[in-house]
């Protein structure tokens, strides 16, 4: 009780009375705390680009497929058509959590792209044209003809460096081969429909998409998959989402037959390149949290050394070293919660007003950037997750505490008598 | 001796201050027995003691030897709290420097201990508005110290000490700021409230007027006391 009807008012009228430094050290909180969630936000959307351009080019946030597949990349390593049907029910199953975005089944081996101008060795991925679209962001990297469509047989959607290499046009014809399901060299006559450029060398000059039930036919696989990939929204429930399929197949399959892996199981290099990313923002974050915390001090401290006289009257009054003590704590804690609300207010609303559509650091970002074979978008649009604007005020907040304490400390040890000796 | 209770109590009481490598003794041996109600005054020149002897009572510093009781608690065995309490409930203070708290207006500066006693606002309103009256005081119940003479922040400050009707008050120069007529007054309403509540008063100052006024002069020395005389 009086915490609220003395301690708090005091303290609160203490913050008043110094309105100028009391101002100006929450600026300074304020702007703290605004970048601090801005380069937090900042960092999360352009990993979660990172991430969702790497699972979108590659196997999906969960990949399903045979354990040894992402090893070998060949055709003996497939999902048979009753594990990949169970799989497929797995995943209809977990669309109630409402986590699962789509899911797409490839069938992907190893082969030769021959034209008459050459032969190249190329990664042939049988793709459903439908969900793909969806799946993948090649599509949007056309820069001639079109993405594959569901009525497409005969068709090829590839690099624009195989193109070149290869002398190809739309509309070319373009021989695909690779080992089919029976271990036999098969051959299979395509057209090219479309060209795509992500700018990352290997893919534009290895990666070819061709309709499933065309790849299926051509390396007899009997409806067999290599692998399902999985998106799912938001990213970060990926090893949730990837345990709970574990645990459903698990139930009816032996998991030395299927393999469930979340994208940084399946994309390691990926994982450690946020990670890496990560650490830096947290060292940076580290040192601004650091300078937060000398301006509390600052503040809180220089406050306390000119009230030596009012402590120790508020300690003749009756008032303990503890509640004396708890005065000086709620002004810096107060201080830093409403200047970290102000703050984190500020950044939010600033980077939604100018740059809800992202940041474009073209300048910056030579084209073609890649992390990990992933290519780099140079837009980046920061991302406010809840639980890390919790986590940051977390930190703000214990920051203010822990910056407090020294001056509360002070305040709560003083002698009174002595205290009364200083000039007003 | 008075069947009275024992309001303050010292026992050989000495205080020591020590600066760098010179020790000055503020206070050497008093020992005095101030019974409740009782109206004293301490006088004696600057540096004779009579501040020190007040904070001594009052548990604002330590003695570095000899025993101090207020309301029949030895204060050297008292924690901090326990101290804290005891200034809560039974003392009030009226400094020298009027010490009033520049972030509360004149009447929550009044209102302060008996808010911290947990007294409820209806109760501390009416006790300081009638103080205020008393004391000329009415109309500036609202501004802050800064607002406030030398002579009206001494005033507040003695309301702020009586008017959560301590069982002792302790004060220092109490009248140094102020003029004829308002040291009268306030010196009446102290008068009022001993001989009404029984509070005991107790004084450190110059100021002729107090000395005639008080009921038991006790003069000090070089820190010792040097006489101590009981009028009636």
């Amino acid at each position: 009780m009086t915490y609220f009807t003395i301690i708090l008012p005091l303290a609160l009228r203490n913050l008043r009375r110094q309105i100028r430094r009391t101002a100006l050290t929450a600026s300074a909180m304020i702007i703290g705390g605004a970048l601090l969630i801005f380069t937090l936000s900042f960092g999360d959307g352009a990993h979660e680009q990172w991430i969702d351009s790497g699972v979108r080019q590659d196997s999906g946030h969960i990949t399903i497929e045979r354990p040894n597949f992402r090893i070998t990349r060949k055709i003996e390593d497939r999902l048979p058509e009753q594990i990949r049907l169970t799989a497929e029910q797995a995943i209809e199953t977990l669309r109630s959590t409402g986590y699962i975005d789509m899911a797409s089944s490839k069938l992907t081996v190893l082969g030769l792209a021959s034209s008459p101008a050459g032969a190249r060795p190329v990664q042939i991925i049988g793709v459903d044209p439908v969900s793909e679209a969806l799946f993948t962001t090649l599509d949007e990297l056309t820069v001639e003809g079109r993405y594959l469509e569901s009525t497409d047989t005969l068709a090829a959607f590839v690099g624009i460096g195989l193109m070149r290499s290869l002398d190809l046009k739309i509309g070319s014809r373009l021989v695909l081969t690779a080992q089919d399901t029976t271990n036999e060299i098969a051959g299979q006559l395509v057209r090219v429909t479309g060209a795509f450029e992500t700018g990352v060398e290997a893919a534009d000059q290895s990666l070819v998409h061709i309709p499933i039930n065309t790849a299926n036919d051509w390396l007899t696989a009997n409806n067999a998959v290599t692998n399902i990939g999985i998106l799912v929204e938001p990213s970060h429930v990926a090893p949730q989402i990837s345990s709970q399929l574990q645990q459903i197949l698990g139930a009816s399959l032996s998991m030395r037959d299927v393999a469930v892996m979340n994208w940084k199981e399946a994309m390691p290099e990926l994982a450690s390149a946020v990670m890496i990313d990560d650490f830096g923002a947290y060292v940076v974050n580290g040192l601004l949290l650091i300078v937060i915390a000398f301006g509390i001090i600052n503040t809180v401290l220089m406050s306390v050394l000119h009230r030596h006289r009012e402590f120790g009257v508020l300690q003749a009054l009756g008032l303990t070293p503890k509640q004396t003590s708890a005065i000086v704590l709620s002004e810096g804690l107060l201080l830093t919660t409403v200047s970290g609300v102000l703050g984190i207010v500020i950044s939010i609303s600033l980077s939604r007003y100018f740059l809800g559509d992202g940041i474009d650091l073209s300048a910056l970002v030579p084209e073609g950037s890649e992390v990990s074979g992933t290519t780099i978008d140079p837009v980046v649009i920061p991302m406010f997750r809840t639980a890390r604007i919790v986590q940051s005020f977390g930190w703000i907040l214990v920051i203010g505490l822990i910056s407090s304490i020294y001056p509360a400390v002070r305040a709560s040890r003083i002698d009174i008598t002595e205290s009364m000796k200083f000039d007003r | 001796m008075s069947d009275q209770p024992v309001a303050v109590k010292t026992e050989a009481l000495s205080k020591i201050f020590s600066q760098e490598a010179e020790t000055v003794q503020a206070v050497r041996n008093v020992s005095l027995t101030i019974e409740q109600g009782e109206f004293t005054a301490l006088a004696g020149p600057s540096g004779s003691g009579k501040t020190t002897l007040l904070n001594l009572i009052g548990g604002l510093t330590r003695p570095s030897d000899g025993r101090v009781w207020v309301a029949g608690q030895e204060l050297n065995t008292l924690s901090h709290k326990a101290l804290a309490q005891l200034r809560l409930h039974q003392l009030g203070f009226i400094f020298q420097a009027y010490n009033l708290l520049p972030v509360l207006t004149a009447k929550e500066n009044a209102e302060f201990p008996m808010l911290l006693q947990g007294i409820d606002a209806a109760e501390r309103s009416q006790r300081v508005t009638k103080l205020f009256q008393q004391t000329g005081m009415t109309g500036l119940e609202n501004r802050k110290p800064g607002k406030l003479s030398g002579g009206q922040q001494q005033r507040v400050a003695v309301i702020r000490a009586v008017a959560s009707r301590p069982a002792l008050v302790l004060a220092d120069e109490p009248t140094a700021n102020l003029d004829s007529t308002a040291s009268a007054a306030l010196l009446d309403m102290m008068d009022k409230l001993n001989q009404d509540l029984d509070v005991t008063f107790v004084f450190a100052t110059h100021d002729s007027r107090v000395m005639e006024r008080s009921k038991r002069l006790v003069h000090m020395i070089d820190g010792a006391v040097e006489s101590d005389v009981s009028r009636t």
